[in-house]
């Protein structure tokens, strides 16, 4: 009976001491909590963007602790611990949170600014465009002046060739002219002297070697006068015209006679027929300058003084025409 | 009345006090009902079936025990019950809302590639 009262005390005693002695047992979930805790107090990202959060974990976990220290009901351990652990992910959970919206607004940001970065490249496109399309313009605009200048090149070499042609053609006018100026020339030189010689024919002119020469006869005189007659005045008047046509010819006039009477008689008469039909001459508007004269009697008689129609062959006055140059061989 | 039908007395109502005042220290967690049935709301609200079925899941069978242990006046229970399914659900709604920041900073990221990729292609 004695034994039987004294062990209920003695295990009352055990335990009290057991009570104690130990730290209350093992707490698997409060371990959860606590080893859940202990990471994210490690983890910068929960202690900086969760603090609030990780703060009441931190409290919660002080309660469970608290509790399991003072050896309460593993029910209330359980219960704070578990609370305590849900925080702990709470504030895991928030830092995540955090983050992500955090990372969202630096997106936000950043696609900020690739939008802009987006347009100003589209502007320096533009820009890049428009300045090729000016380039290409002003190239086009070159091409167009270069094509301008070498057309009016073109055009002015044409007209330069058309210039050259017209020269040659005029040219070729002008020779043709002058062909036919001198054509027309000498087809005139060959007339006028045709002409000469046909004029001075029609005065019966005779071909000598001193040149052409014109014989007014003695019946174109007064008797043994120097007076000339009027067949005479027509035969000097024709001659005269013929000098006016030739101006460069000029007249060497000589007086003959026949071998009757005295010397200086007939050198006389000679004299003052040949300065007769000089007169006239001079009186028809002939230029004294042209004129050379003179009587030589007797002397160079065309026919024998033995007879009438010899010696009146040999009263005479001849007219010797010049060359073109004026000039007259001497007797 | 003796002095022993006085001391019985006496200790009656010291029993009774004590079982009165231990009825008094749990009081019965209506306010705690109502802020964790919120929680839950809010939490169901943000997404918690989807992003967080496990601890959705548990809020709302941690509720339904609660109201049980109301129904049997076991407040200290309810209480208990009430407050993990307020962290449970706590949690499902954080899990749910970091859940949607980072798919919304993944197709941030997604889009700003297409973007820099369709501006590297313009810009050729």
């Amino acid at each position: 009976m004695k034994n039987n009262r004294i062990l209920p005390l003695t295990l009352v005693v055990a335990a009290v001491l057991a009570g104690c002695s130990s730290l209350p047992a093992n707490n698997s979930l409060l371990d959860e909590a606590r080893n859940d805790y202990s990471i994210a107090q490690a983890n910068p990202q929960v202690t900086s963007l969760a603090a609030g959060e990780l703060r009441q974990a931190g409290n919660s976990l002080d309660k469970a602790n608290s509790a399991w220290s003072k050896d309460e009901s593993k029910a209330k351990v359980d219960h704070l611990a578990y609370v305590a652990k849900q925080e702990v992910a709470i504030a895991r959970e928030t830092a995540d949170q955090k983050a992500a919206e955090l990372a969202v607004s630096n997106a936000t940001a950043e696609r900020d600014a690739v939008r802009l970065e987006g347009r100003t490249r589209e502007a320096e496109y533009a820009q890049r465009s428009a300045q090729i399309s000016q380039r290409q313009s002003e190239a086009a605009e070159r091409d167009a002046r270069d094509s301008q200048r070498q057309s009016e090149a073109s055009q002015r070499s044409a007209e330069a060739s058309q210039r050259q042609a017209e020269a040659q053609t005029q040219a070729a006018n002008i020779a043709q002219l002058n062909a036919q100026d001198a054509r027309q020339q000498a087809e005139a030189a060959q007339d006028r002297a045709l002409q000469l010689e046909a004029q001075l024919k029609a005065m019966e002119a005779t071909k000598t070697e001193r040149g052409m020469v014109v014989t007014l006869g003695d019946v174109l005189f007064d008797t043994d006068e120097a007076q000339l007659k009027s067949g005479g005045v027509h035969n000097v008047q024709k001659l005269a015209d013929f000098f006016r046509q030739y101006p460069q010819r000029n007249v060497m006039i000589e007086g003959f006679t026949d071998s009757t009477g005295s010397d200086s008689h007939n050198q006389n008469l000679s004299d003052r027929r040949a300065d007769s039909v000089r007169t006239a001459l001079l009186g028809m508007g002939m230029g004294s300058e042209r004129i050379t004269w003179r009587g030589y009697g007797e002397s160079y008689p065309v026919a024998s003084n033995d007879t009438a129609a010899g010696r009146q062959q040999n009263r005479r006055v001849e007219m010797i025409v010049s060359d073109d140059n004026g000039k007259i061989a001497p007797r | 009345m003796s002095s022993h039908q006085w001391y019985r007395a006496a200790g009656a109502i010291g029993i009774a006090a004590v079982v009165m005042a231990g009825c008094a220290s749990v009081p019965k967690p209506t306010e705690q009902i109502a802020v964790s049935n919120s929680a839950i709301t809010n939490a169901s609200r943000a997404g918690g079936a989807e992003f967080a079925p496990v601890e959705m899941r548990s809020a709302q069978d941690k509720m339904a025990r609660a109201h049980q242990a109301m129904a049997k006046e076991d407040y200290e229970d309810a209480r208990r019950l009430a407050e993990e399914a307020q962290a449970d659900a706590m949690l499902a709604e954080k899990k749910a809302e970091s859940a949607k920041a980072r798919k919304a900073a993944v197709v941030m990221g997604d889009d700003i590639r297409v973007l820099r990729e369709e501006i590297n292609r313009k810009s050729k």
